[in-house]
């Protein structure tokens, strides 16, 4: 089948404003992934496309992109699941653009950092010295959130991030419930009250177009809950 | 970071409230409060008597009672800054410096008390027997 591809172009170097370039790949099967046809495209047509890519295989979480509106990881995203033959690709919003599909994620990765995500129990000794025990129940209480491969496909399908990047966004807010939710973890105060601020949680105002993203199917929206209703009731439950 | 996690679920943290968390919480209660006043209001106005009926004969009927009035006063009161804290988030959007979104919360704020005050006024001590 015949697959038009109309890709976002933007190169600081060459002095032209943004604008979208048309590919034709004449003979891909409905079972090429949106990331075939741009390496179809790179590789043949035209060696100066941009994007980024590592594993192909949705766990590095490199290649997020806008398709056909949508955010999706172009390694994840089949021709056959758009149900189209015309296909735009754009970067992924509310992030600076360095170069056709490629976006800066140091804002992105800055509020990842603003959450304190790692684990923090300086004063709790491990009774045995070797580790900190967890029941089966107490893991799958966060199970969820550890599941976030930070590939931005939620923060940036996020109205809310579109409209003020100082937003912490929803791909932190899952990093800071991951740990919050860890009942071997002591910084859940820390983290709750960062998130507490302005531009934390309250920001969030329950589009769901987070979770709609999620490469990872990560119940988003419902982990932004749990952080509001632990900050509201002073209880982590 | 001072606590020694105790295992199990419920954890107890402290939390500093503050103007977010306040109005976050003043959004979902008003909603709760706002849902019996509406539709109580819609039903008995739209349903029971009908807009067709409703004239000056009617307005003066209901406001004889005083809790028709104090109904009243509080469904402007609720609606009305439940609706003025929804434009203040639709503005925190667009206006991204600090001190400008204080000045709009605050005249939206000052809005709401004026107007809730000059409609509570009319009606609960306006009415004329």
């Amino acid at each position: 089948m015949k697959i038009t591809l109309k890709i976002y172009r933007y190169n600081t170097e060459d002095g032209k404003p943004p604008h979208y370039d048309t590919f034709v790949v004449p003979d891909a099967e409905e079972n090429d992934l949106v990331l075939d046809l741009l390496e179809c495209v790179r590789g043949y047509q035209d060696g100066t496309l941009s994007f980024r890519r590592s594993c192909a295989h949705g766990i590095c979480g490199s290649d997020a992109m806008r398709i056909n509106g949508r955010n999706y990881l172009a390694c994840k995203v089949l021709v056959k699941d758009l149900g189209t033959d015309q296909i735009t690709i754009e970067p992924i919003l509310g992030l600076p653009v360095l170069k056709d599909l490629i976006v800066d994620m140091n804002p992105f990765y800055e509020h990842y950092r603003s959450v304190l995500p790692f684990f923090m129990c300086p004063d709790d000794p491990v009774a045995d010295g070797k580790e900190r025990i967890q029941t089966p129940e107490e893991r799958e209480r966060y199970d969820d959130t550890t599941k976030c491969i930070l590939c931005a496909c939620c923060t940036t399908s996020c109205p809310s991030f579109w409209a003020d990047g100082r937003y912490v966004g929803p791909a932190a807010i899952v990093n800071a419930h991951r740990f919050i939710f860890d009942n071997r973890d002591c910084g859940a105060e820390d983290r709750l009250n960062i998130l507490n601020e302005q531009m934390g949680v309250w920001r969030c105002r329950t589009a769901f177009n987070c979770t709609e993203a999620c490469p990872r199917d990560i119940n988003i929206t419902k982990a932004i809950a749990d952080v509001k209703k632990a900050i509201t009731t002073g209880k982590i439950e | 970071m001072t606590t020694v996690p105790e295992h199990g679920y419920t954890r107890q943290v402290k939390v500093k409230p503050n103007y977010e968390t306040i109005a976050w919480q003043w959004m979902r209660y008003s909603a709760v409060l706002l849902i019996p006043l509406v539709w109580f209001h819609v039903l008995l106005q739209d349903v029971i008597v009908g807009v067709h009926r409703i004239d000056l004969d009617y307005v003066q009927l209901r406001w004889a009672t005083l809790g028709w009035r104090v109904y009243d006063v509080l469904l402007l009161g609720f609606t009305f800054a439940h609706g003025m804290n929804g434009l203040r988030q639709v503005l925190n959007d667009y206006i991204h410096n600090e001190k400008p979104r204080r000045v709009v919360a605050w005249v939206l704020l000052l809005g709401w008390a004026v107007i809730t005050a000059i409609g509570g006024i009319a009606i609960i001590a306006g009415v004329r027997k």
